[in-house]
C-alpha cells in the first residue's frame, strides 16, 4: 500500500513535467509575446506609428537593447534550455516576476488567493449541506412525484453551464430587479463600514456567483448520494438489520447512511483543484479579481510568468487532488487495497 | 426492430417508457432536422415569386440578381423593396416569404431608430434584433445548426481516437497503457482554453480547424472509459474462446469486445453533445471561437452581458441555450438509466 502510494507520488513528476514543458513550449512558439508588446508599446508611446510592415529596422529600440530584452525574458537560449532553467526556478520557489506589473508572480497569485479560497470553500460546503439532505430525500422517496421533479430542477441546472445561469442571474436579479450588486467582491464604501455590515456586503456581492457555482456541482453530488444510498439499501446487510428488528429508520440511520458517503468522501480530493483555481468565466462575468481571471487576464496579455506560475499551482493540485481521494477512498472503506494484485 | 438484439429491445422499451427522455428526444430530433432546413422558414429570400407569369424558388441556388425583377443592379434582389414594389403596382405578382423574413447576416435598420430594436410583431423580429440590427431568432436558429454540426464533428473525431485508443490500451496494456495513460493525465491537465486562445491567435479558426483542435484535447474522457471496459471484457470467457479459436487481436478487439462495450459508447453519447455545444459556446463567448459574423449563441450571450440594459438580447440566448442543453440532459439520462440493469430493492 505504502509502496503504491509512493510510486503514485513519483509518477506525478513526470506528469507534472509534461504539462508544464507542453504548455512552456506553446507560449515561446506563439507569436505576439511580451517583447512584442512592449515594442509595440514602446512605438506607441514615442509617437513613431510607423506601420507594422516595417518590420525590426525602424523600431525606437536598437538590436543591443533588443537582445537585452531577449536575455532578460530569457528568449535568447533554445527553448528546452529556458525551460529547464525555469524549471529550477520553480524547484527554488521561485515563479519569476509579471511582465504586466513587474511583481514577482507568487505574490500577485497570494494576493488573489483568499479571494478564490472564500469563494471555493463556501461554494462547497453549501453543496454539501444541500446535497447530502437532498440525495437522502430521494433516494428514500425514489420514483416519487418529488424525486422526479427535483431530478428535473437538479438536471436543468446541470446541463446550463455556470456562467450562464450567472449570466440569466445577472440580467435579471442584479440588472432588472436590482437586488444585487452587479459584480466584484465588495463595494466602494466596504473600508468605511462597520464589520457587521462588512459581512452583509460580502454576503450581496456574493450571492449570485455563488449560485452559478453551486449549479454544476450539485447535480453531480445529489445524484452520487443518491445512487449510493440506494445501492446500500438494497444490500444484504440492510436486510440483516431489519430482520434482526431494526426499523428502516434505524437501519439507515446506524448502517446504511455511513456506508454510502463513502463515495462523497472520495470525492473530496477531486473538488481541491476547483476550489482554488475556481471559474475564470463566473468570475469574468461578476468581475472577481481571483485567480480564474488572473489566468485569463495573464493569457489574453501574453503574461507568461503569470500563466505558467497559476498553471503550475493548479497542475500540482490537480495530481496531489488525485492522489488524496485514492487516500481517502482507502482511509473511509478498509477493503480496497490499492497496488495489490487480485 | 429485428436487427436488435433481445437485449438491445428491452433497453430500447425501457427509454421509452421514461417519457421525459423519450419526449425530448423527439422534439430534439425533430429540431436538428428543422434546423438543417432553415432555409425554408427564415430566409431574406422569398419560398415563391411569381413575376411576369413565371415562377421563381430562390430560397436554394444562386443568387437571382435584380435584373430578373426589372431592376437595374446585378446583385442580389432585395425581396423587402420588391414586395412593396408588387404590392404598389398591382398587376398580379406576388410572393410568399418565410416566416421570419430575415437572413441571419443581414443588418436591418428602422429609420429614425437606432439598434437594437425590441420585440416586436409587426416588424417581424420576434425576438428583437442584436446590437447590429441582425435577427436574433434568426441567429439562433442557424446559431443552432452550427453548433449541432459542430459538436456532431467534435464527437465522430472523439469517438474514433477514444474507441480505438480506449480498446488497444485497454487490451495491451503493459508499457503501452501506462505510456497513454500518462499522456492521457497531461492533456486533461492542460488548460484546453488556454491552448485555443493561443492558437486563436495565430490563425484565425474556421469550423474544420476549431472542430480539430477541441477534438485533440476532448478525447481523453472516452479512452478513459473504453480502456476499463475492455479491460474487464479481455477477462471474460468468450473472449478467452475466441482467443482458442485463433481469432487475431483486431478481430478480438473490433468484433467481440466493441459490441459489448457499447453501452460505455450509447450513454457518452448525449453527454458528449452537451459538452461540444458548450465549448463552442464559451469560446463564442469570450471572443475564440468562430469568426464573425458566423451566427452563434456564445457570441449573442456576449452581446446580452455587455448591454445589459437590452433585456431581449441575453433572455434569448440564455433560453435557447437553456432549453437545447436540458433536452439532451435529459436524454442522456434517460439512456443512462435504460441501460442501466439495477433494479434497487428495499427491505422496508
Amino acid at each position: 500500500m505504502q509502496g503504491y502510494f509512493t510510486q503514485r507520488l513519483l509518477l506525478t513528476i513526470p506528469t507534472f513535467i509534461g504539462i508544464t514543458l507542453l504548455v512552456f513550449v506553446l507560449t515561446r512558439l506563439v507569436p505576439g509575446g511580451p517583447i512584442e508588446r512592449m515594442l509595440a508599446e514602446a512605438q506607441l508611446a514615442s509617437g513613431t506609428a510607423s506601420s507594422v510592415s516595417d518590420g525590426f529596422g525602424s523600431q525606437s529600440l536598437s538590436e543591443d537593447q533588443l537582445d537585452q530584452l531577449k536575455a532578460y525574458y530569457g528568449f535568447d537560449q533554445p527553448i528546452i534550455t529556458s525551460y529547464f532553467q525555469w524549471l529550477w526556478k520553480v524547484v527554488q520557489l521561485d515563479l519569476g516576476e509579471s511582465t504586466r506589473y513587474g511583481e514577482s508572480v507568487w505574490d500577485t497569485i497570494t494576493e488573489r488567493l483568499p479571494i478564490s479560497i472564500f469563494y471555493g470553500v463556501t461554494t462547497m460546503i453549501l453543496t454539501y449541506l444541500l446535497c447530502i439532505p437532498l440525495g437522502i430525500f430521494k433516494a428514500l422517496k425514489h420514483g416519487a412525484p418529488f424525486d422526479h421533479i427535483s431530478s428535473a430542477i437538479v438536471f436543468i441546472s446541470y446541463a446550463i453551464p455556470g456562467y450562464v445561469i450567472g449570466i440569466a442571474c445577472i440580467a435579471y436579479f442584479a440588472a432588472n430587479l436590482e437586488w444585487f450588486p452587479l459584480g466584484g467582491f465588495v463595494g466602494d464604501e466596504f473600508e468605511y463600514l462597520s464589520t457587521w455590515d462588512k459581512i452583509i456586503d460580502i454576503l450581496h456581492h456574493a450571492t449570485l456567483p455563488l449560485i452559478a457555482y453551486m449549479a454544476g456541482s450539485l447535480a453531480v453530488m445529489t445524484f452520487m448520494m443518491k445512487n449510493s444510498l440506494m445501492e446500500n439499501l438494497s444490500a444484504d446487510y440492510v436486510r440483516t438489520a431489519t430482520a434482526k428488528g431494526l426499523s428502516f429508520k434505524q437501519a439507515i440511520t446506524r448502517h446504511a447512511l455511513r456506508n454510502s458517503l463513502i463515495p462523497l468522501a472520495t470525492h473530496f480530493g477531486q473538488n481541491i483543484s476547483v476550489i482554488l483555481s475556481g471559474s475564470f468565466l463566473i468570475e469574468k462575468i461578476f468581475n472577481i479579481d481571483g485567480i480564474g481571471l488572473l489566468g485569463y487576464e495573464a493569457l489574453v496579455e501574453r503574461d507568461y510568468p503569470v500563466v505558467m506560475g497559476i498553471l503550475v499551482i493548479s497542475a500540482l493540485l490537480y495530481l496531489i487532488g488525485n492522489i488524496l481521494s485514492d487516500l481517502c477512498v482507502a482511509w473511509a472503506d478498509p477493503r480496497i487495497r490499492f497496488g495489490e494484485k487480485r | 426492430m429485428n436487427f436488435l438484439s433481445p437485449q438491445g429491445q428491452r433497453r430500447l422499451q425501457k427509454f421509452k417508457s421514461l417519457k421525459r427522455g423519450y419526449y425530448s428526444f423527439v422534439l430534439m430530433i425533430s429540431l436538428i432536422l428543422l434546423s438543417l432546413v432553415a432555409e425554408l422558414f427564415v430566409n431574406n429570400r422569398p419560398l415563391v415569386v411569381q413575376y411576369n407569369d413565371q415562377i421563381y424558388f430562390p430560397t436554394y441556388g444562386d443568387i437571382l440578381p435584380g435584373t430578373i425583377f426589372g431592376y437595374d443592379y446585378q446583385w442580389e434582389t432585395n425581396y423587402k423593396k420588391l414586395e412593396s414594389d408588387f404590392v404598389k403596382s398591382q398587376n398580379g405578382n406576388w410572393m410568399i416569404m418565410p416566416i421570419v423574413p430575415f437572413s441571419p447576416f443581414e443588418n436591418n435598420f428602422i429609420e429614425g431608430e437606432y439598434p437594437p430594436y425590441p420585440p416586436s410583431i409587426s416588424s417581424k423580429h420576434y425576438l428583437g434584433t442584436d446590437m447590429a440590427g441582425r435577427d436574433i431568432l434568426a441567429r439562433l436558429i442557424y446559431g443552432f445548426r452550427i453548433a449541432i454540426l459542430f459538436s456532431l464533428l467534435l464527437l465522430t473525431v472523439t469517438y474514433v481516437i477514444g474507441v480505438s485508443l480506449g480498446a488497444v490500451m485497454g487490451y495491451l496494456g503493459g508499457t503501452f497503457d501506462l505510456v497513454f495513460q500518462r499522456i492521457i493525465e497531461i492533456l486533461s491537465n492542460v488548460p484546453i482554453l488556454y491552448i485555443i486562445m493561443i492558437v486563436a491567435s495565430i490563425i484565425t479558426p474556421n469550423f474544420w480547424t476549431l472542430a480539430l483542435l477541441l477534438a485533440a484535447f476532448s478525447w481523453m474522457g472516452l479512452t478513459w472509459y473504453m480502456r476499463t471496459e475492455t479491460y474487464r471484457e479481455n477477462t471474460r470467457e468468450y473472449v478467452l474462446a475466441a482467443r482458442a479459436i485463433g481469432a487475431s487481436n483486431t478481430r478480438i478487439m473490433f468484433k467481440h469486445i466493441l459490441p459489448n462495450s457499447v453501452s460505455i459508447l450509447v450513454t457518452f453519447f448525449p453527454f458528449s453533445v452537451v459538452s461540444g455545444i458548450t465549448a463552442l459556446t464559451s469560446l463564442d463567448y469570450l471572443g475564440f471561437g468562430l469568426p464573425s459574423p458566423t451566427p452563434s449563441w456564445g457570441e449573442l450571450l456576449q452581446q446580452g452581458t455587455s448591454n445589459l440594459e437590452y433585456q431581449w438580447i441575453a433572455a434569448s440566448a440564455v433560453a435557447a441555450l437553456s432549453i437545447v442543453l436540458t433536452l439532451v440532459t435529459f436524454i442522456g439520462e434517460a439512456i443512462r438509466e435504460a441501460f442501466d440493469p439495477k433494479k434497487y430493492s428495499y427491505y422496508e
